[in-house]
């Protein structure tokens, strides 16, 4: 064992460009599926256990208002909350005084309704208090509110594209009177929520109306069954409903948010990625094989020695091996380490607008080290069987 | 002394095939070496010394014959088995020393008991021990980088001491050596042979060195040519 870790020793340099190697390799992997994992949280925080109901031709056709009493008596269903997306750009002076105009998410929707759908977002219940009996306040995310520099009791200008007030005006003003956090990793920090009553009173047309609504449902399992209970029961009706989990609602309204520039350009980039990801990671594997291989001619005679000594075959053989692994292991605690800093303390981000969540997911840090151990297996398991094979008397031959 | 020998070889032949010609490093050898001898093996290159050496330690295994050492027939053993008997019954020290470059002097003679049920107290022990008969108690934590070759072959004797074996398979040990380290060497291996009974086999292509065994065998072709007992004159 120690035999081993000092072998490691003896060439530093070289041991130490393997490891490097590696972890550069797996400081790659782990950044792609972070941006991967970024792509799918909004899918992913979807919960099985909600329901989004929207018109059945599309999310830019409105509900009546009539439908959440419906909606709330279906049985199964245990809270309806009410939203519109807003649509709308931050009217804040960047930093070189110049208008900045921002893009992030906006709902109307009735607050309380919607915490006691989503109860991992939390609020400071003073803040609450506040933001129930203001009505221009609103609540925002906690990232969106660093972002945008915004503390409790500041103002917010937006600019929506969709809707406008009674006096024509796209420009709406809110108060911020709450931040929210939360503890799930996958739940967007980076939304904006404001009272759907004002909403509905101040907006020039559409009155009455409802984007969305928002369901939870006491058993995720029977989410197939309540959906087409409710749609069933609107057909036929002017408003004809579909009601889909929160996933797949959460899938198409990416699309929908006309972003499918972004989202081709943002699929462009994962692939160019992960082919360079790829071809780092195997390059990667064949120096690491190589250096490993190298390592081990240069050592048949070694090897020789060690069986003169007494040691078996397999003796050799795990040796070799465990040089490989704890290698490649090293490489990957540096490699997975680096990137799990970056990404999980530090919270660096490259595109905080586009990635509202950015973090990199355990399964990943897995899958980083699993890769890193298969490296180190297959880059020793040639060397270790060769001098596993190897008789004594022709590795001491060999001078 | 015992009355059995140490060694004995029946009827032993090795055979390499090289392309279509055959190679008999050992043709049909027969010898017994008593316990306590000091044996000087002697030949041309090629004739087959080290190959012999090798079958005595368990190293290689004959084409056909049977090697019989500290009275277990090593034909009868598996790769296996034959690793573990060395480190109880042999050890070799090479003309190349062979000491392993990463580890200290300290190291490269514990390594052989790393293979064996002892506590680290013990190893310690074995270890200062056989360091000390050797007399390189000062040169623990040195490499091998570090050493003479004189230095450096006495650590490999060390190391063949460790787990205080029967028997010393020395392949040229003063080969590559000059004649002070030679001499040195050889006064080390006649202490080992004298005080500490080790039963020891060396191939010397040099004389002197083999004036010191009690008996020569000499090697040609695979075939034992001339067999002197020097005890009577030598001592
Ligand atoms: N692995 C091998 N394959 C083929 N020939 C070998 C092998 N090992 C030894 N020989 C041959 O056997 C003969 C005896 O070798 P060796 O025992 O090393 O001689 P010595 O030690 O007396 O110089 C030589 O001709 C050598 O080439
Ligand atoms: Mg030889």
């Amino acid at each position: 064992m120690r035999l081993l870790l000092l072998n490691l020793t003896r060439k530093p340099l070289r041991t130490l460009l393997t490891i490097f190697g590696v972890g550069v390799a797996l400081l790659l992997f782990c950044f792609l599926e972070t941006v991967l994992n970024a792509f799918n949280a909004g899918v992913n925080m979807a919960d099985a256990s909600r329901l989004f109901v929207q018109h059945k031709e599309s999310i830019i056709f409105e509900l009546p208002m009539a439908y959440r009493q419906l909606i709330a008596q279906t049985e199964g269903v245990t809270g309806v909350a009410t939203a519109c997306w807003f649509g709308a750009l931050s009217q804040e002076p960047g930093s070189d005084g110049k208008k900045r105009e921002e893009f992030f998410a906006q709902f109307a929707t009735d607050i309380e309704d919607y915490l006691r759908l989503y109860p991992e977002v939390q609020v400071p219940p003073d803040q609450l208090a506040e933001l129930l009996s203001d009505q221009m306040g609103c609540l925002l995310g906690a990232k969106i509110a660093q972002r945008l520099g915004k503390r409790v009791g500041d103002r917010l200008v937006l600019r929506s594209t969709i809707w406008t007030q009674r006096d024509g005006s796209s420009i709406w003003e809110f108060n911020v009177r709450a931040i929210y956090t939360t503890d799930s990793p996958t739940f967007d920090q980076t939304m904006m929520l404001f009272p759907f009553k004002r909403f509905d009173e101040a907006r020039q047309f559409g009155q009455g109306s409802v984007g969305l609504y928002m369901l939870s449902i006491d058993d995720p399992g029977r989410s197939g069954e309540i959906s087409s209970v409710i749609d069933a029961r609107f057909a036929n009706s002017p408003y004809e409903t579909r009601t889909m989990t929160e996933k797949a609602f959460n899938l198409q309204f990416v699309g929908m948010l006309g972003n499918f520039q972004l989202l081709l350009r943002s699929i462009g980039t994962a692939v160019v990625l992960t082919m360079i990801g790829t071809a780092v990671v195997l390059t990667m594997l064949l120096v690491s094989a190589n250096t490993m291989m190298m390592s081990a001619r240069e050592r048949t005679r070694e090897m020789g020695i060690l069986k003169a000594i007494g040691f078996t075959d397999g003796h050799v053989f795990l040796l070799l091996i465990g040089e490989a692994l704890v290698l490649s292991l090293l490489g990957a605690l540096a490699g997975v380490g680096l990137a799990w800093l970056l990404a999980n303390v530090l919270h660096f981000n490259p595109k905080p607008d586009f990635f509202p969540v950015f973090y990199l997911p355990q399964e990943s840090i897995l899958a980083a080290v699993g890769v890193a151990a298969v490296t180190g297996l297959v880059s020793g398991i040639v060397p270790a069987v060769t001098a596993m094979r190897l008789k004594a008397t022709e590795a001491l031959r060999s001078v | 002394m015992n009355a059995q020998p140490i060694i004995e070889l029946r009827r032993v032949s090795k055979l390499y095939h090289k392309g279509d010609a055959d190679i008999h490093p050992l043709d049909d050898l027969s010898l017994t070496i008593d316990r306590g001898d000091f044996v000087a093996l002697m030949g041309p290159s090629g004739s087959g010394k080290t190959t012999l050496l090798n079958l005595v330690g368990g190293l290689d295994t004959p084409t056909a014959g049977e090697v019989l050492v500290c009275g277990q027939n090593l034909t009868e053993l598996s790769a296996r088995e034959l690793a573990r008997w060395r480190c109880d019954h042999v050890a070799f020290i090479f003309q190349a020393y062979n000491l392993l470059p990463v580890l200290t002097a300290y190291q490269n003679v514990e390594l052989p008991l790393t293979l064996l049920p002892l506590t680290r107290q013990q190893r310690r022990a074995h270890v200062l021990t056989a360091l000390d008969i050797v007399g390189l108690s000062d040169r623990l934590h040195h490499r091998p980088d570090e050493l003479s070759g004189g230095q450096e072959q006495r650590v490999a004797i060390a190391r063949a001491l460790a787990a205080d074996p029967e028997l010393l398979l020395a392949d040229e040990p003063t080969g590559d050596l000059d004649a002070h380290s030679a001499e040195e060497i050889m006064a080390l291996l006649v202490t080992l042979n004298r005080q500490y009974g080790k039963t020891i086999i060396i191939v010397t292509h040099d004389p002197k060195v083999a004036a010191v065994a009690h008996r020569q065998l000499h090697l040609e072709k695979g075939v034992l040519t001339l067999d002197v007992d020097t005890l009577e004159k030598g001592a």
